[in-house]
């Protein structure tokens, strides 16, 4: 009579459901900015996807778009960041490509955003770049594969994210 | 030993018909900084070892009315823009296409102007075709 139930909540183990990418856990902590910009800034995501049930983390566009607003407050990039229309610079950020491994002990992830910054006044492209990151976590980190999937993907958005507005902070507005 | 045997094929049986759900995920977007309909010319970056799926993007761009060329050589530098792709296959009874990520940049700075994913389980598997088609339609469904 144990064994089935025994069984069931291996496999159910082993097909344990994905969590998305948390924002918080995107937010890079305390960053070396350069300079920080008297504007305002409003924030764009796109590429991103929702994480489905059966499917593997990933980065949802508003969790994306909240992890760097939180990144630029806290690390007054810029003065403010607007919602909606607005904004002395546009900030667009898009998730490229998101590489996760299905198998393995160790997990690495490769993630590529494309940043870029416009003024808005007059539509003058200030940055265009593209940040490649990784992020990696160990059976130490989380036994469960889908849990150390998920703290893989936040850490290489993390990284990227500080990459990203380390170079934004370098900028000459 | 035996028992051990059945009860890892118990344990792989009821594992696989849990995760054998259909997931599909398709999108595209394209950086509000870019312009798609001001790219005339572009290359196809081909993969060392793809046989067939750069071919098919280079088709499915050329019906957008752009001028395609393909290689495995860095891009020459007269195009507007270089079209990178990753596909992911994986085997069930037959081999098919369960991931393309197609990406156009800038071939001077290598910045992604727009990208397109599509993502299709077993179950609603696509043929490479199918998958390109959705891919280059998502990208530009959502350019200038």
């Amino acid at each position: 009579m144990r064994r089935p139930i025994l069984v069931a909540a291996l496999a159910l183990t082993l097909t344990a459901c994905s969590s998305p990418a948390s924002r918080e856990a995107m937010t890079p902590q305390l960053l070396a900015i350069d300079k920080h910009h008297p504007y305002s800034l409003r924030v764009q995501t796109n590429g991103g996807s929702e994480t489905g049930g059966l499917d593997s983390t990933n980065i949802a566009d508003a969790d994306l778009k909240a992890a760097i607003e939180n990144a630029v407050i806290r690390n007054r990039v810029f003065k403010s960041v607007i919602q909606g229309g607005g904004g002395d610079y546009e900030l667009n950020v898009q998730v490229i490509s998101l590489r996760r491994p299905m198998i393995g002990v160790t997990l690495d992830v490769e993630l590529e955003m494309g940043w870029s910054l416009v003024r808005s006044s007059d539509r003058t492209v200030l940055m265009r770049k593209s940040v490649q990151s990784t992020g990696q976590a160990g059976i130490g980190d989380a036994i469960a594969f889908v849990t150390r999937l998920q703290l893989a993907v936040e850490m290489a958005a993390r990284n990227n994210i500080a990459e990203g507005l380390k170079a934004i902070s370098k900028l000459k507005l | 030993m035996t028992k051990l045997l059945k009860l890892a094929a118990v344990v792989g049986l009821i594992s696989t018909l849990l995760s054998g759900c259909a997931v599909n995920r398709a999108t595209g977007s394209v950086d509000p900084s870019a312009n798609l309909s001001s790219i005339k010319t572009m290359y196809v970056k081909k993969l060392a070892d793809d046989d067939n799926t750069y071919a098919l993007i280079a088709d499915k761009l050329r019906t957008k009315g752009v001028a395609v060329t393909t290689g495995t050589d860095v891009a020459p530098g007269s195009v507007d823009a270089v079209v990178t792709y990753v596909d992911k296959w994986m085997w069930d009874i037959t081999m098919y296409m369960l991931e393309l990520t197609v990406t156009i940049r800038d071939p001077k700075t290598d910045f992604p102007l727009a990208t397109g994913n599509s993502f299709h389980t077993s179950l609603t598997r696509l043929s490479p075709k199918e998958m390109v088609n959705e891919v280059v339609d998502n990208i530009y469904k959502g350019a200038k």
